[in-house]
């Protein structure tokens, strides 16, 4: 029992401190500034976002998010998209301080899930920089050589598969997988 | 302008084209659509302008249309087009139109992307004679069915596109030799280059694009051939309003067509996420 306690403890005290603080979002398919400017608009709609300075010649957002809310990773790709263009690289920097940090776990940040699929395999620090590699977040090439690379379900469908119940996570729930 | 005068404007054009530097191209041409796609849930409007030169009666007609579109989703948009002339004396409603495109292919990488999409148009026109050749976007009411690829790389854009054109009559203006005159085979080509900012710092600047497209269509049943060639400037303005400028004029002429010369003022404006 008093295990399963200090469990409890240590998960939220884990989730109190894992926070996403900003992102640095690099757009592929554009070469304009209106372009450009069709992206922007798109993520200032997303609630949960703060602001957005645009690099208009190096296609790049960087995006901070008001404290306390929920972020939404696949609304984000999903606003590029109906912009009409694609993720090509999505970085966040995360607050990872002391979190040991290995390949082929899960972690948890603000809610949601990640799979961490390759690091140096460390005890993390207050601004890590996590990058996304699942499908829609990298070039359709590079996800698809991933894809025969890592050869896991989970990374191919974006949802916990057989490969994650190894940390209680249930199936269906929505991983990203990232590098650290 | 002379042949000769035009001949030497292109001949211009095409070397600043040809001029590198290390800027990025945009795609958004004047006389023919891209395969790219407006955003999702964003709309525009467009006013344009088309005085020709009228070869029978030495004088200048204006076509002119008012033009929305919208981003329905991420794939498809549409335009609606109402046409207006003073073909017949005073400036006057001549008809309405319809466009969609639908983006079939993407493959986007950083500072480049290859796009292709279906087109489909319709126009209902009244009011002005039906003859060959096609123009779905001033003077014949008829429909077009095509498709369009669009390559973006760095700082250039070119596209290319065919589509089949069918000619109806204009209400009571019955179609010319409809039996012989009414199908079209229709190809484009088109180049575009950013040749201004120098460098992007904002979403103030003023972005200017020198563009080429060549405009061609052939009758599959006679054979008649017309190819235009159009130049063209184009203004983006707080990377949201757009002013075209170009002018086309026909190098190949089956059919003595009593248009062979005409400009082009477009003003656009865009508003983003408004549905």
């Amino acid at each position: 029992m008093k295990l399963f306690i200090f469990a409890i403890l240590a998960s939220l005290s884990f989730s109190s401190t894992a926070q996403i603080k900003s992102a640095k979002l690099q757009a592929s398919g554009l070469t304009c500034s209106m372009c450009s400017n069709s992206i922007h608009k798109a993520l200032e709609t997303l609630p949960f976002v703060d602001k957005i300075v645009a690099n208009i010649k190096e296609s790049t957002f960087n995006i901070t998010f008001k404290e306390g809310q929920n972020i939404d990773i696949d609304a984000i790709k999903n606003k590029v998209d109906d912009a009409g263009f694609s993720v090509a690289n999505l970085a966040l920097v995360v607050d990872l301080d002391k979190k040991e940090l290995k390949n082929d776990t899960h972690i948890s940040i603000n809610g949601l899930t990640f799979h961490i699929l390759k690091t140096s395999e460390k005890v993390g620090n207050a601004n890590e920089v996590i990058t996304i590699s699942d499908k829609g977040f990298v070039p359709t090439k590079v996800f698809k050589k991933n894809k025969a690379l890592i050869k896991m379900d989970c990374y191919e469908t974006g949802v916990a598969a057989s490969c994650c119940t190894k940390d209680g996570i249930a199936a269906g729930t929505r991983i990203y997988h990232i590098t650290i | 302008m002379n042949i000769t005068k035009q001949y030497l404007c292109l001949i211009i054009l095409l070397c600043s084209l040809g001029l590198s530097a290390d800027l990025y191209g945009q795609e958004l041409f004047v006389f023919s659509e891209p395969a790219s796609n407006m955003a999702a849930k964003g709309i525009g409007l467009r006013l344009t302008s088309m005085p020709m030169k009228n070869e029978v009666s030495k004088k200048i007609d204006n076509y002119a249309n008012i033009e929305v579109m919208i981003g329905v989703s991420k794939k498809l948009m549409l335009h609606n087009e109402i046409y207006f002339s003073n073909i017949a004396g005073n400036s006057k409603i001549i008809g309405t139109g319809f466009y969609g495109k639908y983006r079939l292919y993407t493959s986007d990488a950083v500072h480049r992307h290859f796009r292709v999409a279906a087109l489909s148009r319709l126009t209902f026109l009244d009011g002005i004679a039906a003859r060959a050749p096609i123009n779905l976007t001033a003077k014949n009411s008829g429909a077009e069915l095509g498709m369009v690829a669009t390559q973006l790389i760095n700082k250039y854009a070119f596209s290319a596109g065919f589509s089949y054109l069918r000619g109806w009559d204009n209400g009571k203006y019955k179609f010319q030799n409809a039996s012989l005159n009414r199908d079209a085979l229709a190809y484009n080509i088109a180049l575009g280059k950013l040749v201004l900012p120098k460098e992007y710092v904002g979403y103030d600047q003023l972005n200017v694009n020198v563009m080429l497209e060549g405009l061609g269509q052939v009758n599959p049943v006679t054979g008649q051939h017309i190819f235009d060639v159009a130049p063209s400037l184009q203004f983006i303005i707080a990377s949201k309003m757009r002013i075209d400028a170009g002018y086309r004029f026909r190098v190949l002429d089956d059919y003595s067509s009593i248009y062979k010369r005409s400009f082009l003022l477009r003003f656009e404006y865009n508003w983003f996420n408004v549905l």
